[in-house]
């Protein structure tokens, strides 16, 4: 049985915590705390360690479901718990300031994780702002980074069937690396790949 | 809406004592901070010695997930976290009945049994004062910045722990 760990990253409030709950097959254990920083996200609570739970893909493909916290103040669990992913689901919320943005800095943050398995950008709340759109998202990221294949998805991280999309994406893509060896440096220079759940 | 623990000048002066009061009673606290569940530094003392915003990230981390250690296993509550060491030992606990969690850093010196009793101390003190706090009469909270106003009109808000806002 194969396995994998699993990184969900991005900003405060994109729905990482929401994405693993879809997904585990197991009770998730969640540390989240008060939220004080009413301005930066208007919730409740907020991931203040990390999220797990685990799912099963097929049935031999075992996913341990990492959520980090969103806030730089917490980086030093994220340089903890990327040790040993493979691969990260980049959440961006689309009703934020600057998704594009973010999504960009967050990528520069692991950019190892890219180099060892792969990631996938999954936007969320697209219903409540129709913009950037996936093809922006894949503007940016061509410019900024023409030698990265970043699928991009749109999601409801309500949704099983959407973030199962998304997870067996990055899985496929781990697997297929893993099976050629190829060293990302030496990959040519293509466009990003892009798809859409919804 | 009330004020968050870190940007409220009473609790922050409150912390501010209780902290100092420690280190009167323990001379071997190296280190002391009020800090809010999400990470936010409230206070500390004395300056310099730590990184005060990475130990109130890394203790809210630390609290959190001990916590869920605690659920997992079925024990209860977490009533407090210790990390020795060959140099000194971390203490973090909560302030009852707020959603603040004190964090002390005693050096070798101190027996563990001690540094626990004063910074559960410690902690109960903050809790009391924060207890024991004027509330803000209308007419004066008129006269307060808006700041006050807010805090002093707002309804307490449950926490993810399920005790009231400062």
């Amino acid at each position: 049985m194969a396995e994998h760990v699993i990184l969900f990253g991005g900003p405060m409030g994109a729905g990482k915590t929401t994405a693993i709950e879809t997904l585990s097959e197991t009770e998730v254990v969640r540390t989240e705390a008060a939220n004080t920083d009413r301005a930066t996200a208007d919730k409740d609570t907020t991931t203040v360690a990390l999220d797990y739970g685990e799912i099963t893909l097929g049935e031999t493909d075992k996913v341990r479901l990492y959520g980090i916290p969103g806030q730089q103040r917490f980086d030093f669990m994220w340089t903890i718990l990327k040790e040993r992913a493979k691969g990260m689901v980049l959440l961006v919320n689309n009703d934020a300031a600057d998704p594009v943005g973010e999504m960009l800095t967050f990528l520069d943050e692991f950019r190892d994780l890219y180099d060892r398995g792969g990631v996938v950008v999954a936007a969320t709340r697209s219903d409540v702002s129709a913009t950037p759109t996936v093809a922006d998202y894949s503007a940016a990221l061509t410019e900024r980074r023409p030698d990265l294949v970043v699928p991009v998805f749109t999601v409801d991280p309500r949704e099983e069937d959407q973030m199962r999309t998304v997870l067996m994406t990055l899985v496929a893509n781990i697997e297929m690396r893993e099976m050629f060896s190829a060293p990302a440096a030496s990959a040519a220079p293509s466009q990003p790949a892009v798809a859409v759940a919804e | 809406m009330s004020l968050a623990p870190h940007l409220d000048p009473v609790v922050v002066d409150l912390g501010r004592r209780a902290l100092l009061d420690m280190g009167e009673v323990s001379r071997s606290l190296v280190y002391g901070s009020f800090l809010t569940d999400d990470g936010f530094e409230v206070v500390h003392v004395p300056d310099g010695k730590v990184d005060a915003n990475r130990f109130a990230s890394m203790a809210s981390s630390i609290q959190a997930l001990s916590e869920a250690v605690a659920r997992e296993v079925r024990i209860g509550s977490s009533e407090y976290v210790i990390i020795a060491s060959d140099k000194g030992h971390v203490i973090q606990l909560r302030v009852p009945g707020h959603p603040v969690v004190l964090g002390a850093l005693f050096d070798d010196d101190e027996t563990l049994g001690k540094a626990l009793s004063v910074a559960r101390r410690c902690a109960q003190q903050l809790a009391a004062s924060l207890a024991d706090r004027p509330p803000v009469q209308p007419d004066a909270a008129a006269h307060e910045p808006d700041a006050a106003v807010e805090h002093a009109g707002a309804p307490a808000r449950a926490d993810a722990h399920g005790v009231p806002a400062l």
